[in-house]
């Protein structure tokens, strides 16, 4: 199981160098690619104007590291480009670039061009690395899906066990969370919660604990729980914490960031090969393990399971 | 200017001990927060709910009851009204939860707003000491409106720029939350914060300002086309108000004290006093800390009252 960042960028140097494809990369990806292909786990592969990228990348730390051109005069095919490159394994893996994260995600989700399997739900995974103890949480959705139904939910939790997985968490615990612990028809949020947590309780989620409704502090501490009358293994050591909608989401990943100072890095999920998207609370030394995650799950399962 | 949570306990100090109608004192925990605020000088307790419990409760913190008025009744809501019938009456300036369920006492202030024609809506603000940001930063509504729309997010603003004025701030800073970000297009989060700063900038919600900001990658870093750097966080423009999309959200975020290195104290501000409403989970030392900030309001309420008498 891997419990840190640097367990993380570790098994992705064992795992072997995958090819990263990069649609119009702008100048702040070339010292993160060159750093991830140093480590040996990447080559980048830039899709643009082949004179534009030589220009941009001389004098780059990449230009002494291994990678390779695809030239694509025309900026809006770029994308189109590095999108089927990847659907047709050329590449392992899609980079943003210089696509806009929706532009992106239109792509994604092209029925004929896009990396969606039919049915599946493209979701974003914020993983946390605990200040006090070695662990990892994943917290989703953190950036894609504003309002997702009950359906989408389980799509977004199969998502996240299948991240879960790629780290090694065998029974993952997932809290379901909500502003309350008990179930109230006012609170959508909690019927949803009831709903999946009814389902890991049939197994419906394999080996994973599902525990829902759960309000932050019986998540967080199991002693707070215990005041309330909840007795669960979920309680106070939560692998995963599935979010109602995007403003919840959203903000709590970005509060973790700037009030916890907690190191984050995100992993997009249920496209057919892995992604990497590039966002302002994100550091530049976090988008490395962002890249090692998607060389993670190139695996054998995948990123859609 | 009230600062910090050792600024409310110091002025709780000085402005103690004020009558507090406590409800449902029937957890250990609780009636220990009870029994230290009254130690310091914060409160002087008038116990409602079931007495043979409260007895017991009390017993094992080892804290004689003997002093104190005492009220008995069983049934949750009964006990409710009756402590906050005592706010509204002018018998005791504060009332704080024990064990019971937040929505009776919710019920019973939309009630007795409803007597006194305050037109008041019920809102929860949950503030949080930070470290490094020099002063309270206040989440509301917390605790009571599940989705508020556009009119009852104005009336939330409304009660805790009161409180932000209360506390000495002659101007607040506003937030309006939302996880508008570069997908998914424009959420109803973000169409309130328009309109919201619109009609703060026409005066609507009184002497406060709405910020250009609604997430906190632009309250900290100044905007979305930045990255953060964890070396150089910079909180110096964090509001004093966040006004969150929906109970969900705020219920999430505020208790990221049971995570985080931020120390969190809530209460509801009615139109005659304050009700402290910790969180069934919280703990003594917590408690104490609510109650304090309670003593505190009520004393700057009852001198606001003064002056306009």
């Amino acid at each position: 199981m891997l419990n840190s960042f640097q367990e993380i960028l570790a098994a992705a140097k064992r795992d072997g160098v995958k090819k990263i494809v990069v649609p119009s990369p702008v100048a702040t990806d070339l010292p993160l690619l060159a750093e991830a292909a140093a480590s040996g786990f990447i080559i980048p592969i830039l899709v643009g104007n082949k004179s534009s990228l030589e220009d941009l990348i001389k004098g780059s730390l990449l230009a002494v590291e291994k990678y390779t051109l695809v030239e694509e005069k025309d900026p809006q095919q770029s994308l189109n480009r590095a999108l089927a490159m990847v659907r047709k394994g050329e590449g392992d893996i899609l980079m943003q670039g210089g696509a806009s994260p929706q532009e992106l995600l239109d792509a994604l989700r092209d029925k004929e061009q896009g990396l969606l399997p039919k049915g599946g739900v493209i979701s974003f995974i914020s993983v946390f690395q605990l200040l006090k103890r070695e662990k990892l949480i994943l917290v989703t959705d953190t950036f894609i899906n504003n309002n997702p139904t009950l359906v989408e939910k389980q799509k977004i939790l199969e998502n996240a066990l299948q991240l879960g997985r790629i780290l090694g968490i065998e029974a993952p615990k997932v809290a379901v969370l909500a502003a309350i612990e008990q179930v109230n028809p006012g609170i959508p949020s909690t019927l949803d919660a009831a709903i999946l947590s009814k389902m890991g309780e049939r197994r419906q989620f394999g080996k994973a604990i599902v525990e829902g409704p759960l309000d932050i502090d019986c998540a967080l501490s199991h002693v707070a729980a215990g005041r309330k009358g909840l007795q669960s293994v979920v309680t106070g050591n939560v692998d995963i914490y599935l979010v109602p909608e995007i403003d919840t989401g959203h903000l709590l990943a970005e509060a973790l960031v700037f009030f916890g100072k907690m190191q984050m890095a995100g992993m997009v999920m249920g496209t057919s090969k892995p992604v990497i998207m590039n966002l302002p609370f994100v550091s530049n030394k976090n988008r490395r393990v962002e890249i090692a995650l998607a060389c993670l799950a190139c695996r054998k399962g995948g990123n859609n399971g | 200017m009230i600062r910090s949570l050792a600024d409310i306990s110091r002025l709780a100090r000085e402005k103690g001990p004020k009558k507090m109608a406590v409800l449902a004192p029937e957890d250990e925990e609780f009636m220990l927060a009870v029994k230290k605020s009254w130690e310091l000088g914060y409160i002087e307790p008038v116990l409602i709910g079931n007495t043979k419990k409260i007895e017991a409760a009390a017993e094992k913190v080892d804290f004689n009851l003997s002093p104190f008025q005492k009220i008995s009744d069983d049934e949750h809501q009964g006990i409710s009204d009756l402590g906050i019938r005592m706010l509204f009456s002018g018998e005791a300036p504060i009332a704080g939860k024990g064990q019971i369920p937040t929505s009776y006492i919710y019920r019973s202030i939309i009630r007795e707003e409803a007597k006194a024609g305050s037109g008041m809506t019920v809102s929860v603000v949950s503030f949080w000491e930070v470290p490094g940001i020099n002063h309270l930063v206040a989440f509301t509504d917390t605790g009571v409106n599940i989705k508020p729309d556009l009119e009852a997010k104005g009336e939330i603003i409304k009660n805790a720029v009161f409180i932000y004025h209360l506390l000495g701030y002659p101007r607040p800073k506003i937030a309006v939350l939302s996880g508008q970000r570069e997908v998914g297009g424009k959420l109803t989060s973000y169409k309130d914060y328009e309109a919201l700063q619109k009609a703060a900038d026409g005066g609507d919600f009184g002497s406060c300002e709405i910020v250009a900001a609604t997430s906190f990658t632009d309250i900290f870093l100044g905007g979305r086309d930045c990255r953060v750097d964890y070396g150089a966080i910079n909180s110096e423009e964090m509001p004093h108000i966040l006004l969150v999309p929906s109970l969900d959200t705020g219920n999430i975020i505020c208790k990221l004290d049971f995570f985080l290195d931020v120390t969190r104290s809530s209460l509801v501000a009615t139109s005659r006093g304050p009700v402290c409403i910790p969180a069934r989970s919280d703990f003594n030392d917590n408690i104490v800390q609510q109650i304090a900030m309670s003593v505190v309001l009520a004393d700057r309420m009852e001198k606001t009252e003064k002056e306009v008498a």
